[in-house]
């Protein structure tokens, strides 16, 4: 196993690598940079454009850009952006945290209700429940996730409950005056994406305890006249967990991705809305900061997702 | 007199008289030689005001820096704006210059030498003095060809760059190489730095990284209404109460009223609008048409809605009038028949339902425009510009001169029996030109033209039209930020950088085309304000016959506040709501 | 089997497909065409009952979109119109039902410039279909052969696939997506250069179900008669051919039942984000991408409405999926 994780950690560094090119030249293939939009502010001239030109290093080669970029990576700059004028890193590094404060708070409260309702619609006897469920899940997958976010906005609006966009984070009052803010700021978009993401938890879990029950060996357990409760949380679950295992490093692995819609509707600052809004500028630096910063983390859930389920399915190592 | 120093004085009564008289006698030498000045205050004419509460602005994107060398968009620019003054200051409001951190110019009467004299005891907002060896420093950084200034060109006249004396302590002398145009006006914006601060980075070559957000505030100080407190990554950016700033209300109040100015980005111009019905931001600017009127239908009390008239932004349709013999474009070289064509140019403005555009995009809240002068320019605008309205039989009247007919089908062809149809590129950003572009393709359809639409995004759309030259027709918009059309320079004149519509000039150009460079030219070295402005009339009519572009409409500028925010008076010179910053305070509430 | 739900599902799925096809026919107005007048109006009330409480077996509208109840409209069928291409092959200008001018019939209101929501939801569902399905059949084919090759092969060659599609999942296309339309010549029918960039959305998004497809392979590739169909020197591909890729059919039909909502949805989410479909073809995406604007949002709720589309689209998918799984009950997605 120990072979098996060091072989994927040295391919981890080699993909970074590769997508660190890929994306460099990727993103040389869209005609344009930066500097192109002040062709339509009259007050910069062309020789102010084109020295700005020159000093962002873009009318340099590829190659020549590139290098330049892992010289700042090893100075732990991760290049310049474009538009802000510092390094890429001082500007990812706090977007990045308040993504991963929403996408983590999101994903146990995902977690949670999708493990519950899940079991919940595996287990029950009372078909109108499992019914009701399964048809509110069903509604809620089919709905695109831009109305999801548009329509919690709106009802944002119309009751005025909780605040609209940022953080909170007031430079005045206590630590938990602040927590209480950040807090009220979380309640809209983290709703929005446990709202996007639970109906598909909830389908795996049932799909996973419901093979799990159906197994021979709970059969067994029942016709041992073990009790009821007994057999779920201690053989039917702990089957079940397993395809949830490789599940939830998935989820670790779109940690940082999956919030970007809801953070540009709900103008939450995180990580997303600055790589949107730097594709948009075409601030490349910036751009490749953050997608090896996605990157970064799918490759990490991948791995985990892999690790634990080596670790946990021994079918798995058997026949390895 | 019972101090123990007393009966010591009597002891050496001469010799300490001598020192004491003498330490007088220096101190007052000193004084008639160095006055400590008194502080000279500019006085607005606003509404006086009182203290307190802070101002909340929602921005649609964040400020990139606070250097003033390296701001190149527009919120960078307001918030600079903020922090920093310039000598003298164009009046948002009523178009005209007026002194600043400069007391009274005088002019030559060659108009080529402006001497600035200074106002007096002024401080920097960390307290340090502000003095002639500031406005030096300053003019240095921006004219100095290393430093790479945007100010830099604005600076360079007739191909030299100002000339910068002093003359005292607070009179310094600039000499341009010729008349120019616009005269003072070039002091706006043109922000004075602080020395003391930025001497070292400068000499270091340093200054373009300076000031950056992530600025201590101890390191950054300017002459400005505010100074910059704090900047919270992808939220907000705080400013705080210059307890320095130079200028007083009638009443001899210190001017700005508000403790704080926040800036609360929130990413898009619906969220600002969100934002301001949830409470969040008291003050919203740059509205949009129809969010202007949702909001206005709604009749909340607590909030002031204002249409401050229509704007400096022009929208305008061109084609692509380059010389393409040396590209592989045939598709589009055999169309360029017809856009050359002027009478081809003049249906299609005919053609085009403007007020439609006015009431159907912008809800009534634009103005049809028929030259790239808007209502909103209220010194510049030439009264013989025609405005026609549209007419369909117009349009076909035109074309049939211009031997154009109509085949079975109702399409328009040309005299070799081609359907006339062409794609018009537009940004897709901006989506009330999208619209506008909806209701033109109905518009031409009706006389027979086949329109497609095509969005592109802002930067490969900018590479078309200026290096790769691939399309037929485009609708932008551009505004200067200034009305005099000394702004203008970059657009008119054949080979400028915003001369859009023929990047790659035909040989020999058109003469109306050449009597519009000599205009421009000659405006920009007259100093009489009568003699620019009958040039610049001729240039307009000149574009309105000809129409090398054809202009659409301009909107208004749109902007709200929370009801209690006194001497609130949007204006249409950028920037719209915070030009009178300093002025704004809370009369009820807060 | 198909029973039951998934009968209800395959009818409302194959209904919304014809209506698609005969979208000129069945919608009362072009999808292209401007009322003017009538820009922002909410839906028309159809009525029964008369404001003099008569009861009408044809359904009728008032006049000037109902604020002129002196004038009624009754509703018609196969009213003339605006002329069009049935099915794209010969002209008519008959719709399948209408009002006579001067009435006027919007079923789910107009936009800003006075077009039939109700009209341009069915022009709509064309390009909103047809990318849908497009993308996904791209999406699971080029996922199959990689999956299929990673799974049965091993080794290397699925070490290489596997963190091939980790690169694709992981790179920033949206960046190239916005400067896409950048390529295509400017005269290429919007239509064509939009499924363009939808096939490009659908290929690069092979990596997830070729993961799912390289869990069947490896699974189906130590089945018995796989085994023994080797022992006989069956070849690789002829294997896959034969014996795998049959066998993982109900596997791939169901993922195609959960692709094509799932594209359908990207296509949403990127008519959001600016990569739609150009002006004046309307398709899901781009009619709810007006729905961002705080104006429409408070005050046009019928803007809405177009969101059932997908939403329908999509239950009938996921249903057909459940069932198409069979006994399980729920399908992993």
């Amino acid at each position: 196993m120990i072979r098996f994780a060091v072989r994927r950690i040295f391919h981890a560094a080699v993909l970074l690598v590769l997508i660190s090119l890929c994306s460099f030249a990727l993103l040389q293939l869209a005609p344009g940079d930066y500097v192109d939009a002040m062709r339509l502010d009259v007050s910069i001239s062309p020789g102010t454009a084109a020295a700005l030109r020159s000093r962002y290093g873009l009318d340099r080669s590829l190659p020549s850009r590139y290098f330049s970029w892992w010289r700042s990576v090893v100075r732990g700059e991760f290049g310049v952006s474009f538009a802000y004028g510092m390094p890429v890193g001082s500007l990812l590094w706090p977007r990045m945290k308040n993504t991963l404060l929403l996408a983590a708070i999101a994903a146990i409260g995902s977690w949670f209700i999708g493990i519950l309702l899940g079991i919940a619609t595996a287990i029950t006897p009372s078909r109108v429940l499992e019914h009701v469920i399964r048809s509110v899940m069903s509604a809620l997958l089919s709905t695109p996730d831009v109305l999801i976010g548009l329509a919690l906005l709106l009802l944002a609006v119309r009751t005025g409950l909780f605040p609209i966009g940022g953080m909170g984070l007031i430079d005045s009052g206590s630590t938990s005056a602040r927590a209480r803010d950040v807090a009220a700021h979380l309640v809209l978009p983290v709703t929005a994406l446990v709202l996007i993401s639970v109906p598909v938890l909830v389908r795996y879990v049932e799909a996973a305890v419901r093979d799990a029950l159906r197994s021979p060996f709970i059969q067994a357990a029942r016709a041992h006249g073990i009790a009821p409760w007994r057999i779920l949380t201690g053989y039917a679950l702990p089957a079940a967990a397993n395809p949830l295992i490789s599940l939830f490093g998935y989820s670790i692995g779109g940690l940082v991705s999956s919030s970007l819609l809801v953070e540009v509707i709900m103008g939450w600052p995180g990580l997303g809305s600055l790589l949107l809004e730097s594709i948009f500028s075409r601030d490349v630096h910036v751009v490749i900061g953050a997608t090896l910063v996605s990157a970064l983390f799918l490759i990490t859930g991948n791995l985990i997702a892999d690790l634990l389920l080596y670790a946990t399915d021994p079918r798995i190592r058997v026949e390895r | 007199m019972n101090s123990p120093l007393a009966h010591r004085v009597s002891a050496k009564a001469p010799v300490k008289l001598f020192l004491r008289s003498s330490v007088v006698v220096f101190l007052a030498l000193g004084c008639v030689v160095y006055r400590v000045p008194a502080e000279e205050y500019l006085v607005t004419s606003g509404a006086p005001g009182k203290y307190g509460g802070d101002l909340v602005v929602a921005e649609r994107s964040e400020p990139k820096t606070l250097n003033p060398v390296m701001a190149v968009e527009n919120v960078s620019r307001e918030v600079i704006g903020l922090l920093m003054a310039d000598l003298i200051h164009i009046n948002r409001y009523s178009q005209q210059t007026e002194p600043a951190l400069a007391r009274s110019v005088d002019v030559s009467s060659d108009g080529r030498r402006y001497v600035v004299h200074l106002r007096q005891g002024v401080k920097f907002s960390d307290g340090y003095p502000f003095s002639a060896e500031d406005v030096l420093f300053t003019f240095q950084v921006y004219l100095d060809p290393k430093v790479d200034a945007p100010q830099r060109d604005l600076l360079t006249i007739a191909g030299k760059p100002v000339l910068v004396r002093k003359v005292d302590s607070d009179t310094v002398l600039f000499e341009f190489a010729q008349p120019y145009g616009p005269g003072e006006r070039v002091f706006d914006s043109v922000y004075i730095l602080p020395r003391h601060l930025l001497l070292r980075p400068y000499t270091e070559g340093k200054l373009n990284d300076s000031w950056d957000l992530k600025v201590a505030p101890a390191a950054i100080a300017g002459l400005g209404p505010f100074r910059f407190r704090e900047y919270v990554p992808g939220q907000r950016l705080v400013l705080e109460r210059n307890p320095y700033y130079w200028k007083q209300d009638a009443r001899g109040q210190r001017l700005p009223y508000v403790n704080k100015v926040i800036l609360e980005y929130t990413g898009s111009e619906d969220a600002e609008v969100l934002r301001f019905e949830n409470g969040g931001a008291d003050v919203v600017s740059r509205l949009s048409a129809r969010n202007f009127d949702a909001l206005a239908q709604r009749r909340n009390p607590s909030e002031i809605l204002i249409d401050a008239g229509p704007s400096l932004e022009y929208n305008f349709l061109f084609f692509n009038l380059n010389d393409l013999s040396t590209k592989n474009l045939r598709h589009i070289e055999s169309k360029q028949a017809w856009f050359r064509d002027v009478r081809f140019r003049q249906a299609i403005s005919s053609a085009i339902d403007r007020e439609a555009i006015v009431r159907l995009v912008y809800a009534g809240r634009a103005t049809a425009i028929w030259s790239q002068v808007t209502p909103g320019s209220k010194l510049w605008r030439s009264a013989n510009v025609v405005s026609s309205p549209r007419s369909v039989g117009k349009a076909r009247t035109l074309l049939a001169s211009a031997g154009f007919s109509w085949n079975q089908a109702h399409k328009l062809i040309d005299s070799s029996g081609r359907p006339v149809e062409f794609s018009i590129i537009t940004p897709v950003n901006n989506s009330e030109r999208v619209q506008m572009l909806t209701v033109i393709q109905q518009d031409l359809e009706e006389i027979g033209i086949d329109v497609h639409i095509v969005t592109l995004e802002l930067r490969t759309m900018l590479s078309r039209i200026t290096t790769t030259l691939d399309y037929d027709a485009c609708l932008i918009g551009l505004a200067t930020g200034d009305a005099d059309p000394g702004s203008e320079m970059s657009l008119w004149p054949s080979g400028a950088s915003a001369h859009f519509w023929e990047v790659r000039p035909t040989a020999p150009p058109p003469l109306w085309q050449i009597e519009i460079d000599r205009l421009m030219t000659a405006q920009m070295s007259s100093n009489d304000p009568r003699e620019r402005k009958r040039l610049y009339d001729r240039v307009q009519e000149l574009v309105a016959v000809n129409l090398p572009i054809i202009p659409v409409v301009s909107p208004d500028v749109l902007a709200g506040s929370k009801a209690g925010l006194r001497n609130f008076k949007p204006a249409v010179l950028l920037p719209y709501v915070l030009w009178n910053a300093d002025e704004l305070f809370w009369g009820a509430r807060q | 089997m198909i029973r039951g739900k998934s009968a209800i599902a395959c009818g409302v799925l194959a209904s919304i497909h014809g209506l698609a096809l005969v979208a000129n026919f069945a919608a009362p107005y072009s999808f292209a065409a401007q009322q003017r007048e009538f820009a922002w109006a909410p839906p028309t009330s159809v009525h029964w009952l008369d404001r003099h409480g008569h009861f009408h077996w044809r359904p009728f509208v008032y006049g000037t979109n109902g604020a002129d109840e002196s004038r009624m409209y009754p509703l018609r069928f196969f009213v003339r119109g605006a002329s069009y291409r049935f099915a794209g092959l010969f002209p008519s200008s008959r719709h399948l039902f209408g009002v006579d001018a001067p009435g006027v019939l919007f079923l789910l209101g107009t936009d800003g410039f006075g077009r039939d929501q109700f009209s341009r939801l069915l022009a709509g569902s064309r390009i909103s279909l047809t990318a849908g399905w497009l993308a996904a059949i791209l999406s699971l084919a080029l996922g199959t052969v990689l999956g299929g090759m990673a799974g049965y092969y091993g080794g290397w060659l699925d070490d290489l696939i596997m963190r091939m599609s980790e690169i694709s999942l992981a790179l920033p296309w949206l960046y190239l997506l916005l400067a896409g339309r950048a390529f295509l010549p400017l005269d290429a029918p919007s239509s064509m250069a939009y499924l363009i960039l939808i096939s490009v959305v659908g290929i690069l998004g092979w990596a997830r179900p070729a993961r799912l497809i390289r869990g069947l392979a490896l699974s189906l590739r130590e089945r018995g008669y796989v085994l023994a169909a080797r022992t006989f020197g069956a070849s690789g591909p002829y294997l896959l051919r034969t014996h795998i890729l049959p066998d993982a059919a109900p596997v791939l039909l169901t993922q195609m039942a959960l692709l094509a909502p799932q594209y359908i949805m990207a296509e949403v989410t990127l008519s959001f984000l600016g990569l739609g479909i150009d002006e004046p073809v309307p398709s899901w995406g781009n009619m709810l991408a007006g729905v961002q604007h705080y104006h429409v949002l408070t005050s046009s709720w019928w803007m809405l409405l177009p969101g059932i589309a997908p939403a329908v689209v999509a239950l009938c998918c996921f249903t057909i999926a459940d069932a198409l799984a069979g006994r399980r009950g729920v399908v992993p997605l």
